[in-house]
């Protein structure tokens, strides 16, 4: 027990001294995320009315993509260097490192995404009610993206077709996320209790944390052979 | 005892035999039920009270719809079998379920459409069932993206199978969207409990049609496994030799 | 009897061997022959087409974390983060292979001709220092089996001759190694089984 817990801080703090080395790209998924944000007005011209309505819409959807975009590198350099190969023969189950990998992930992106959506959310005058809901739904949102994004990069990493490919198998993954998300967010803002929607969202976090490592180990191990 | 006389089908040579043997059965069984079927389905049942002659187009609609569902699941378990247990048939056969699955579904969509316009007003509308369909279509487009972007046919078919699972999530959301949101679309007509809403004579044709499909699903299945067979088998003898055989 | 098939063409078939503890096996072949897949087959990344691997009288993929704990895989792809020092790189090495071996790390970079370089990023580094860091992970993990792919590439004659050195000390200990190379390679001290892929 003791040496899975070493070995599982060994890969989180690799990624995060690796991440902390090329500190710019940290940064990309927040400014795209908040570079897309500004698109939205011009395309909907400045009827605030209407952008009132679709801006807790807005605001997941950008998560969403910039946390797709984010996700794509998560393997990446590890298949390039050979790191992957030898995280399946270090001895220790491949799960568990993957885990560290994801979680180191989400924690250097999924969460300033998080802050960031919100900042955005109450900068764009989202009721309090949204906001919550809002809040609560990229809580349990962000990391079911990370661990089931996970597995489509594994399963894409080092391909030709690489990004189209993978956004092609990731986005109908991600779907039901979304939808429950912005249900519960539209419940918020009529004032209807939203516990249906954070249940299956919670119900989904529990899904990917026990069983996305376990499929994006196979995936990993499957592109190796 | 039994299970040994299939597990001899569990080989590529034994398998291509045998749907070389089953799919004029399977044919044919669809050419007869289709005709009756459709003829059941257009001419035998009456007008429905609400919808008029247009609602015949259920006859179409919903078989794809339960296919769309079916094969998926089916392309689902084959991919598992293959992954666990290593069988290389399983993998042909997944990889030939997805292109009919894909097909099953848009027929559901667009027939859904079709009848969606008169009933609705409308050509498409964002509502539960509609959406995870599309998503499922997505899901298959996707299956097929990733099969073919492996120059190694074994990784692929291991890569798909994996893909094909973890997509199984969403087949129950679409089969329950209809109960769990309030939709446009109408409910369950046939399930497995209760009496059927439907008229009977409405519903005869309808599961003559079902059946139909499912035997035409059976028929172009095996064809197209046959073709994956050679494919894969391509360094066997028995492949070179069914190959120069002048017929 | 290992079989292996790549993108349906068959790489090779009917190959057959026993290592004994202080062997060495030398894989030759032409590109393309399939030795990088033997190794890998070896190692358990990748699965034969046909045949077994026994450690020890039993199958690998039956005691795989032991198996894998036993030996040391460097492939072509050098297994390192270039954004980490070299330091870094090592310690990873060793926290995540359990290795309770009391050397130093900095002692391993003298042995392998590299002292000095610790805390020097491997994106600073020239191919072959890149490559001898690789190979350090076979001094900082002590394993019995190592299996080497192209192990000499990008060295220069010292680099060579250090790993050379290595390998006669591994064996001379009990250990096992299967390696691949195209060039021809004299071990003093050891006798080299061999094995050749592809037309012969």
């Amino acid at each position: 027990m003791h040496t899975y817990w070493k070995a599982f801080s060994v890969i989180f703090s690799r990624d995060v001294t690796l991440a902390s080395r090329c500190r710019a790209e940290l940064a990309n998924p927040l400014i795209f995320f908040i570079v897309v944000i500004a698109l939205f007005p011009f395309a909907f011209g400045s009827d605030t009315e209407l952008l009132r309505r679709i801006t807790a819409g807005m605001i997941w959807i950008t998560a969403l993509l910039a946390s797709t975009l984010s996700l794509e590198g998560i393997f990446r350099s590890d298949y390039d260097d050979g790191s992957t190969e030898q995280m399946v023969l270090s001895g220790y189950p491949l799960t568990l490192l993957v885990a560290a990998k994801v979680s180191a992930h989400w924690c250097l992106t999924g969460l300033p995404l998080m802050v960031i959506a919100m900042l955005t959310g109450i900068v764009l005058s989202l009721p309090t009610d949204a906001l919550q809901a809002l809040f609560l739904t990229l809580l349990f949102g962000t990391p079911v993206l990370s661990l089931i994004g996970a597995i489509a990069v594994a399963l894409t990493v080092g391909l030709r077709s690489g990004g189209m490919l993978l956004s092609l198998l990731i986005l109908p993954l991600y779907m039901p996320v979304l939808i429950f998300s912005m249900v519960a967010v539209e419940n918020a803002l009529a004032g209807l209790p939203i516990d249906a929607e954070l249940y299956f969202l919670a119900g989904m976090l529990v899904l990917s944390i026990t069983l996305g490592p376990i499929a994006t180990a196979s995936s990993l191990r499957i592109r190796l052979s | 005892m039994i299970f040994q006389r299939f597990y001899r089908f569990a080989s590529p040579q034994h398998f291509y035999h045998l749907a070389v043997l089953l799919t004029p059965w399977f044919a044919w069984a669809t050419i007869i039920l289709m005709i009756v079927g459709l003829y059941g389905g257009l001419v035998f049942a009456p007008a429905d009270y609400q919808q008029g002659e247009s609602f015949r187009i259920i006859y179409i609609h919903v078989p794809s719809a339960w296919m769309s569902l079916f094969v998926y699941v089916l392309m689902a378990v084959f991919g598992g079998i293959g992954l666990i247990w290593h069988v290389k048939i399983a993998d042909v056969l997944a990889k030939s379920c997805a292109p009919l699955g894909a097909s099953f579904t848009l027929l559901a969509l667009v027939t859904g459409s079709i009848w969606g316009k008169p009933m609705w007003g409308t050509w498409w509308v964002w509502d539960a069932r509609l959406t995870s369909e599309l998503i499922l279509l997505f899901l298959y487009l996707g299956y097929m993206a990733l099969q073919s972007a492996f120059d190694d046919r074994r990784v692929a078919a291991r890569a798909s199978a994996i893909l094909a699972l973890v997509g199984m999530v969403n087949i129950p959301i679409i089969h329950y969207s209809v109960e769990w949101w309030s939709t446009l679309h109408q409910g369950p007509t046939v399930s497995k409990f209760d009496a059927p809403s439907i008229h009977i004579n409405m519903l005869i044709p309808l599961l003559i049609m079902a059946l139909a499909f499912k035997t035409y699903f059976a028929s172009v299945l095996l064809i197209r496994a046959r073709s994956e067979i050679l494919e894969y088998e391509c360094n066997s003898n028995w492949v070179r030799e069914l190959l120069t055989k002048t017929d | 009897m290992l079989e292996c098939v790549r993108q349906d063409v068959i790489l090779f078939q009917d190959v057959n061997f026993e290592l004994q503890a202080g062997e060495l096996l030398q894989i030759d072949g032409v590109n393309g022959s399939g030795k990088s897949s033997l190794l890998r087959i070896l190692a358990g990344l990748m699965q034969a087409n046909a045949g077994h691997i026994k450690w020890r009288g039993q199958e690998i993929s039956k005691c795989r974390y032991e198996y894998q704990r036993e030996i040391s895989y460097i492939g072509h792809l050098n297994g390192v983060k270039d954004a980490l020092t070299a330091l870094e790189n090592m310690q990873a090495m060793k926290a995540l292979a359990g290795s309770k071996s009391d050397i130093a790390l900095s002692d391993i970079l003298i042995q392998i001709e590299l002292a000095g370089m610790d805390d020097v990023p491997l994106n600073r580094m020239s191919a072959g220092q890149k490559r001898r860091i690789a190979l350090t992970r076979l001094l900082v993990t002590k394993t019995r089996i190592w299996l080497l792919d192209e192990p000499f590439t990008s060295l220069d004659s010292s680099g060579k001759s250090v790993i050379e050195q290595l390998i006669l000390e591994h064996c001379d200990r009990g250990g096992i190694i299967i390696f691949s190379t195209h060039q021809p390679i004299e071990i003093e001290g050891c006798s080299i089984k061999h094995i050749h892929l592809g037309k012969k």
